[in-house]
């Protein structure tokens, strides 16, 4: 299962606050236990800076 | 000429950071609030989401309303708020027929004064007799748990599916994770400052407030701005290093928890990247504080806000206790206190249930029980899920399980720790919190005398 997107990845610091959901402009993150950022993600890097565990990271998934 | 001014940095503007900074500055310190998000306010921040008046963590909640340690310290600072209080207190849904161990058949919600009757009369006296004792220091449990402590002398299903489903609701614990002495001091806060309210305007209300006092009284507050280094040189915090920069400072106030902020200590010139390197250092006190460390356990929790088109609760009454559901311990209908935190003609709702350790590898399962107990409760309304938020580990409910918070002090004289993590005995939540601030604060005017 690939959590992941082009430029985009949420690591395993992720604990399920939803926190970053609200703040995505396109709707393009949901989460049940964990964040998933889908296809629609325009990279535009907004979320990253209101996650408090540092688990929304550029580039891909190792 | 006038002295110059101490100055004091904040770490984190969760609600204790900026109680603390919200003080200083008004004692004539220098204070800088750093925030490494571009969000204030921490687990008790407002997050508006399709209308609705969601929050980072807290349930907009006070638990002791408007006569409580929060309120009170608030109006001391001049913050502008409103607490509607909750009439009653909660109200506890029991099953309809005595004997049942869920809804299925029925309901009845009943207000917590009058949950009494549920218990039988030898019952009834037990907990007036065993409160009266413990008031008068005629018995003194300690540390023992709540659960293990109350069943020496009553053996109630009822009662201990309350106890769990209170303590769940308030603390995120079962009722034999916490104390029976904290169980106490908090049931004696009840009594001596009465029960929740809801903050009009949410969470957001406090904060905007305390960032206004903050800011009027000469403090800045800085978002996207991370500590990344605390410095400490002969046994003192000399400054912070923020966004790259080198800060002095003459006093460091953490609020990001114990453990966090000893991470990014930096001792005479020595990166501890990590408690235990420290070890090696001579000072006895590091030893010691590092060992009560790695004893924190954070809690840890899970929250499901839902929208309804009906209201829930009735009239007056922003609380309910659930103690027959799978996980749902209790929930907050906010919209009763202030219909504005969601959009016209809707109502929001938040729910809690404490999430067991071990069974954070399952969370899926645990928010599916929990999205069960939504549809059991409220089978004849029309609702719609908002959205589930877990708090665990390093985004904890409470960073430490409640009553086993240790203070303000770390093995450096002037840096000190707010927030959660270092609440003060018998205080739920952000009164806890209060409490650690209130006492950091006269640790820190003592120091300045």
């Amino acid at each position: 299962m690939s959590r992941c997107i082009d430029k985009m990845y949420v690591n395993s610091n992720c604990v399920g606050c939803s926190q970053c959901i609200v703040f995505c402009k396109h709707g393009a993150i949901t989460a049940r236990g964990r964040a998933v950022i889908s296809k629609i993600c325009v990279e535009c890097r907004v979320c990253i800076s209101y996650c408090p565990m540092k688990a929304i990271q550029p580039g891909r998934e190792a | 000429m006038t002295e110059k001014a101490k100055k004091a940095v904040v770490i984190g503007s969760g609600l204790g950071g900026l109680l603390t900074a919200a003080q200083l500055a008004k004692d004539g310190w220098s204070v800088d609030v750093y925030e490494r998000l571009s969000l204030i306010g921490g687990r008790f921040a407002n997050i508006e989401y399709n209308g609705y008046q969601l929050s980072t963590g807290a349930l907009h909640m006070v638990p002791h309303g408007t006569k409580g340690p929060l309120a009170t310290m608030l109006r001391e600072l001049g913050a502008d708020f409103e607490i509607i209080q909750s009439s009653p207190m909660a109200i506890v849904r029991m099953p309809k027929n005595s004997g049942e161990t869920d809804y299925k058949n029925g309901y009845e919600d009943t207000s917590h004064v009058d949950f009494k009757k549920h218990l039988t009369s030898k019952n009834k006296l037990m907990m007036v007799l065993l409160t009266l004792s413990f008031n008068a220091g005629l018995i003194r449990p300690g540390k023992v748990g709540f659960k293990t402590w109350y069943s020496k002398y009553i053996h109630d299903d009822r009662i201990d599916r309350c106890a769990d489903s209170f303590t769940g609701w308030a603390l995120s614990t079962t009722a034999d994770e916490v104390t029976t002495r904290e169980v106490f001091k908090i049931f004696r806060n009840v009594y001596k400052y009465g029960g929740p309210g809801i903050l009009v305007g949410g969470c957001q209300t406090v904060i905007d407030e305390l960032v206004r006092i903050i800011s009027s009284n000469g403090g800045t507050v800085y978002t996207d701005m991370e500590v990344t280094r605390i410095i400490i040189q002969d046994g003192k915090a000399t400054g912070v290093i923020a966004g790259g920069k080198v800060i002095a400072a003459d006093l460091v106030i953490s609020d990001i928890g114990h453990k966090e902020a000893w991470e990014i200590c930096e001792i005479d010139g020595v990166e501890c990247g990590g408690a235990s390197q420290v070890s090696g250092f001579s000072n006895p006190a590091f030893k010691e504080y590092e060992e009560k460390l790695a004893g924190m356990k954070p809690s840890a929790g899970l929250k499901i806000c839902f929208a309804s088109d009906e209201q829930i609760l009735p009239d007056g009454c922003s609380l309910m206790l659930t103690p027959y559901t799978r996980r749902i311990n209790g929930l907050n209908e906010v919209t009763i206190a202030d219909p504005s935190l969601a959009p016209p003609g809707k109502h929001l709702v938040m729910c809690h249930q404490r999430t067991a350790l071990d069974r954070l590898d399952k969370i899926d399962e645990e928010i599916e029980l929990g999205l069960e107990d939504v549809k059991d409760l409220f089978p004849d309304k029309k609702i719609e899920i908002l959205i589930v938020q877990v708090h665990h580990g390093r985004w904890p409910v409470n960073r430490a399980f409640s009553g086993t918070d240790f203070g303000n002090k770390t093995p450096v004289s002037n840096l000190l720790v707010v927030g959660d993590g270092a609440k003060g005995e018998g205080g739920i939540e952000i009164e806890g919190i209060t409490f650690g601030v209130r006492d950091a604060m006269k640790l820190i005017r003592s120091m300045d005398r």
